[in-house]
C-alpha cells in the first residue's frame, strides 16, 4: 500500500463512514461511523455484545469477507482499508497500526521466547538484523518498564507475571512506531494499581510519538481519564460521541446516562440505578431504536430509528436527546 | 462496636505456608498468611480488599474450615473454628454460606436452578419436602427472577441470572454469615449494579453478616461498611469504609485508592511495581519495597497493627493520618 504522495494534515487518520458488518443474516456492526483525528485517542464503550471488538477486528482486517459482509468504507491515512488483500493489511498490521488485546496469554506464543516474539515485527517491517535488532528489542522493553531486559529477553512468557505480559504485548504492538495503536481492554485482567500503571505508559508512549489511539473500555471513569472523545455503542450502532469530558458531565443519549448511573463513583453517597431488561439478541432486534425496550423516556417516535445527529462536537442518535 | 459482643469471627494471627516443590535447593516455603489479625462483628458487611495474590482467597477458605492455619486460630463466636467443626459441622455448613466467583461452574449442570435452589434446605432438613418448591419460588422472586427459571438448567440463564441463583441458594440455607468471593466480578455494570443493590438489601433486610472478597475498592465501598487492607498475606489497615476513603492511613490503601478510575481526576499511577513473590517475605515492612513514603527504619522492624482514632487498625511506622493510640 502507498503513502498519499503529500500527508493530509487535516485529514482525519481513521474514518468509519456507513460502516456495517454482517456475519450471515445478522449484522453485528450496523451504520457505524466516527473520525480519530492525528494525535488523539478515542474510546468505544458500551455493554458486552456491543460490537467494540468487532470494530478493532474489522479495522485490522482480521474480520473481512467471506467471513463477514462489509459495507461502507473504513479510511486510514487517506486510503480504504475494506477491500484490501491479506498481504497489504499484514504491511498495517503490527507496523502502521499496533495491536494490544486483554489477554496477553493468547496474544503471546508460549512457546517462543520474549525476544524472539519482539524480534519479528522488527525483521519483518524494519528489516533488523543481529545485534541491531537485538539492541532494539531492549530498549523497546526497557521503554515499557521492563527492568533486566537483557535478560528477559530469554524469558519464556508463562515466566512473567499477567502485568509483564501486558507490557510485552506493549512492547511489540509500539515496535515499529505505530500511527494507530488499537487496545482492546488492555487492562481489565489486571489489578487497579497495574492498570493505572499500563494505561500510563500506553498514554505516554501514545502522546510521545504523536500517534492516535483506540482504546476499548468498560470502565467509563477510565475512558474519561484517558480519551480525548468516547464513542458509545449499544447493540451494534453509535449511539453518542462527544468529547470525553462532556459526555460524563452531560450525557446527552438515555443510554449514555444510564451507564453512568449504574457506575460506582468512590467516595460518593450514591444508589445504582441499573437499567431495566438486558442487552436485545441480534437476532430479534426491536424495530425502530434499538436501546427503546429499556428507555424511561420512549416515546411513540421512537419506534422510527433516530438518525445520529452532529452538532459540529457532538453527535447523538435519539430522537429526545 | 459494643465491647460486650463476641465477634462472629476472629482471625488470630493466622498463617498459612505452602510447601512449593520447585527450585533449585528442594522445595520452598510460600506464606500466604503471615500473622492476620481481623475480628468480623455480628451484623457487620467486611470488605475484603487488596491486589491479587495477596491472601484473600486463602483466608475466607479459613474462615470456612476448609484448611487449617499452619498456627494461630480462627474463633468462631468466640470457640476454636476446629472445636466447632469436630461437634458439628454441618450446623457450621448451615450457618456460613459461600457464594463461589465461578457461579456456573459450582452449579451441578444436570440440576434445574428449582433442585439447586431447594437442595441446602434438604441437606440441612429445613423444610418439609412438600414446603421446598414453595420456598424455592419465594426466594427466586426475593433474587429478582421469575418463578419459571425454577425448571430451567444453568446453561439456560445469562451470566447475571446464574449469580442470582447462586444468592438464592446461599439464602437457602437461611445463614447468619454470607461468604462471596469475587462475586460480581467480570459483569458488566448495569448487571453488577443490580446484583451489588439486591446484595445491599438482603444484607439490611435479614440483617445476615457479609464478608466479602473483592480486588475493586468500588464494589467494596458500595457494598460494605469495613474494609480490611491485606497485602502479601498480611492485613494492613482496616476501618469503617468513610474514614477509609476520606482518609486512609496505610501509604498502600492511599496507593490503591489513588490508582482508581475517577471522573473528577487524572490518571495517575501511585505505586511502582507489583506484588512481590510471598516466597521470600523481605525483613521489616512488607510494603517497604514499594512505598512512596519508605524511612530507612521500615526495612528493620516488621509494623505491628496498631489502633487509630478508636476505630481503625494500622500496620505502618508512619501512618499519614489520624492520631495513633498509646500502645
Ligand atoms: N465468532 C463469532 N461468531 C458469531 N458471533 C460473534 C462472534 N464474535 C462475536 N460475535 C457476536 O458479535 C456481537 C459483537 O461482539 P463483540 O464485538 O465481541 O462485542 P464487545 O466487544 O462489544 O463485547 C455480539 O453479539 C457477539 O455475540
Ligand atoms: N494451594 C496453594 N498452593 C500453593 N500456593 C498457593 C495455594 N493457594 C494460594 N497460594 C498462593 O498464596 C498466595 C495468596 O493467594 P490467594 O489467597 O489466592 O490470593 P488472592 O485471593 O488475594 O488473590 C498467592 O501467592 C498464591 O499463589
Ligand atoms: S430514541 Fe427514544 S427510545 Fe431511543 S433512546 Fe431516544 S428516547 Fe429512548
Ligand atoms: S512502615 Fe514504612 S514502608 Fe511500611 S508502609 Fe509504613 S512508611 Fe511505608
Ligand atoms: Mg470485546
Ligand atoms: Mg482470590
Amino acid at each position: 500500500m502507498d503513502h498519499p504522495a503529500v500527508a493530509e494534515e487535516d485529514v482525519p487518520l481513521l474514518s468509519l463512514q456507513a460502516f456495517s458488518l454482517a456475519r450471515g443474516k445478522v449484522d453485528v456492526l450496523d451504520n457505524v461511523a466516527f473520525e480519530l483525528g492525528r494525535g488523539q485517542t478515542i474510546g468505544l464503550i458500551g455493554e458486552s455484545g456491543a460490537g467494540k471488538s468487532t470494530i478493532a477486528l474489522a479495522i485490522i482486517g482480521l474480520l473481512r469477507p467471506p467471513e463477514v459482509a462489509l459495507r461502507g468504507s473504513i479510511r486510514f491515512d487517506g486510503v480504504e482499508l475494506t477491500g484490501l488483500a491479506e498481504a497489504q493489511y499484514r504491511q498495517l498490521r503490527g507496523n502502521r497500526i499496533g495491536l494490544v488485546f486483554q489477554d496477553a496469554t493468547a496474544a503471546l506464543n508460549p512457546c517462543f521466547t520474549v525476544g524472539a516474539q519482539l524480534a519479528e515485527p522488527l525483521s519483518r517491517h524494519l528489516g533488523l538484523r543481529g545485534n541491531e535488532r537485538r539492541q532494539r528489542s531492549i530498549e523497546l522493553l526497557e521503554s515499557v518498564g521492563i527492568g533486566e531486559a537483557a535478560l528477559r529477553l530469554d524469558a519464556f512468557p508463562h515466566e512473567l507475571s499477567g502485568g509483564m505480559q501486558q507490557r510485552v504485548m506493549i512492547a511489540m504492538a509500539l515496535a515499529c512506531d505505530p500511527q494507530l495503536l488499537i487496545a482492546d481492554e488492555p487492562t481489565s485482567a489486571l489489578d487497579v494499581t497495574i492498570q493505572a500503571q499500563i494505561m500510563e505508559l500506553i498514554l505516554e508512549r501514545v502522546r510521545a510519538r504523536s500517534a492516535s489511539a483506540i482504546f476499548v473500555l468498560h470502565d467509563l471513569a477510565l475512558a474519561a481519564q484517558v480519551c480525548d472523545r468516547v464513542v458509545v455503542l449499544y447493540a451494534g450502532q453509535v449511539v453518542e460521541v462527544a468529547p470525553a469530558g462532556e459526555l460524563f458531565a452531560a450525557p446527552r443519549h438515555p443510554y449514555t446516562r444510564a451507564l453512568r448511573a449504574c457506575s460506582i463513583e468512590l467516595g460518593q453517597e450514591q444508589v445504582l440505578a441499573p437499567i431495566p431488561g438486558s442487552v436485545p439478541g441480534l437476532e430479534d432486534l426491536p424495530a425502530g431504536c434499538r436501546f427503546a425496550p429499556r428507555c424511561d423516556r420512549a416515546s411513540a417516535q421512537c419506534a422510527q430509528t433516530p438518525p445520529l445527529v452532529s452538532d459540529g462536537i457532538r453527535s447523538v442518535a435519539c430522537w429526545h436527546a | 462496636m459494643n465491647e460486650s459482643t463476641v465477634p462472629v469471627f476472629s482471625v488470630l494471627d493466622v498463617e498459612k505456608r505452602f510447601l512449593l516443590r520447585k527450585g533449585r535447593g528442594g522445595p520452598v516455603e510460600l506464606r500466604a498468611l503471615d500473622g492476620v489479625r481481623l475480628d468480623i462483628e455480628a451484623g457487620s458487611s467486611v470488605a475484603l480488599v487488596g491486589e491479587s495474590g495477596s491472601g484473600k482467597s486463602t483466608l475466607v477458605r479459613m474462615l470456612l474450615g476448609l484448611d487449617r492455619p499452619g498456627e494461630g486460630r480462627v474463633l468462631y463466636d468466640g470457640i476454636d473454628l476446629q472445636q466447632v467443626l469436630a461437634r458439628d459441622r454441618s450446623r457450621f455448613a448451615r450457618e456460613v454460606a459461600f457464594v463461589y466467583q465461578d457461579a456456573r461452574g459450582s452449579m451441578n449442570p444436570r440440576f434445574t436452578i428449582g433442585e439447586i435452589i431447594g437442595e441446602p434446605m434438604r441437606v440441612h432438613r429445613l423444610h418439609p419436602a412438600q414446603d421446598i418448591p414453595r420456598r424455592v419460588a419465594l426466594l427466586l422472586e426475593r433474587v429478582g427472577l421469575p418463578a419459571s427459571v425454577a425448571v430451567r438448567y444453568p446453561h439456560q440463564l445469562s451470566g447475571g441470572q446464574v449469580r442470582r441463583v447462586a444468592v438464592a441458594r446461599a439464602l437457602a440455607q437461611e445463614p447468619r454469615v454470607i461468604m462471596a468471593d469475587e462475586a460480581v466480578a467480570g459483569l458488566d455494570v448495569s448487571v453488577q449494579a443490580s446484583l451489588l443493590n439486591l446484595l445491599r438489601e438482603l444484607v439490611a433486610e435479614l440483617k445476615v453478616t457479609l464478608v466479602f472478597v473483592t480486588h475493586d475498592l468500588g464494589v467494596a465501598s458500595y457494598l460494605c461498611n469495613r474494609i480490611a487492607v491485606m497485602y502479601l498475606g498480611r492485613i494492613l489497615e482496616t476501618g469503617p469504609v468513610d474514614s477509609i476513603l476520606q482518609g486512609p492511613a496505610h501509604p498502600y490503601t492511599r496507593g490503591l485508592l489513588e490508582s482508581f478510575p475517577r471522573f473528577d481526576r487524572p490518571l495517575r499511577a501511585p505505586l511502582r511495581g507489583e506484588i512481590p513473590s510471598p516466597v521470600d517475605l523481605p525483613a521489616g515492612c512488607r510494603f517497604a519495597s514499594r512505598c512512596p513514603c519508605v524511612q530507612p527504619q521500615c526495612t528493620e522492624a516488621d509494623p505491628v497493627a496498631r489502633a487509630l482514632d478508636g476505630r481503625r487498625l494500622v500496620a505502618c511506622l508512619f501512618p499519614l493520618s489520624g492520631e495513633v493510640a498509646a500502645a
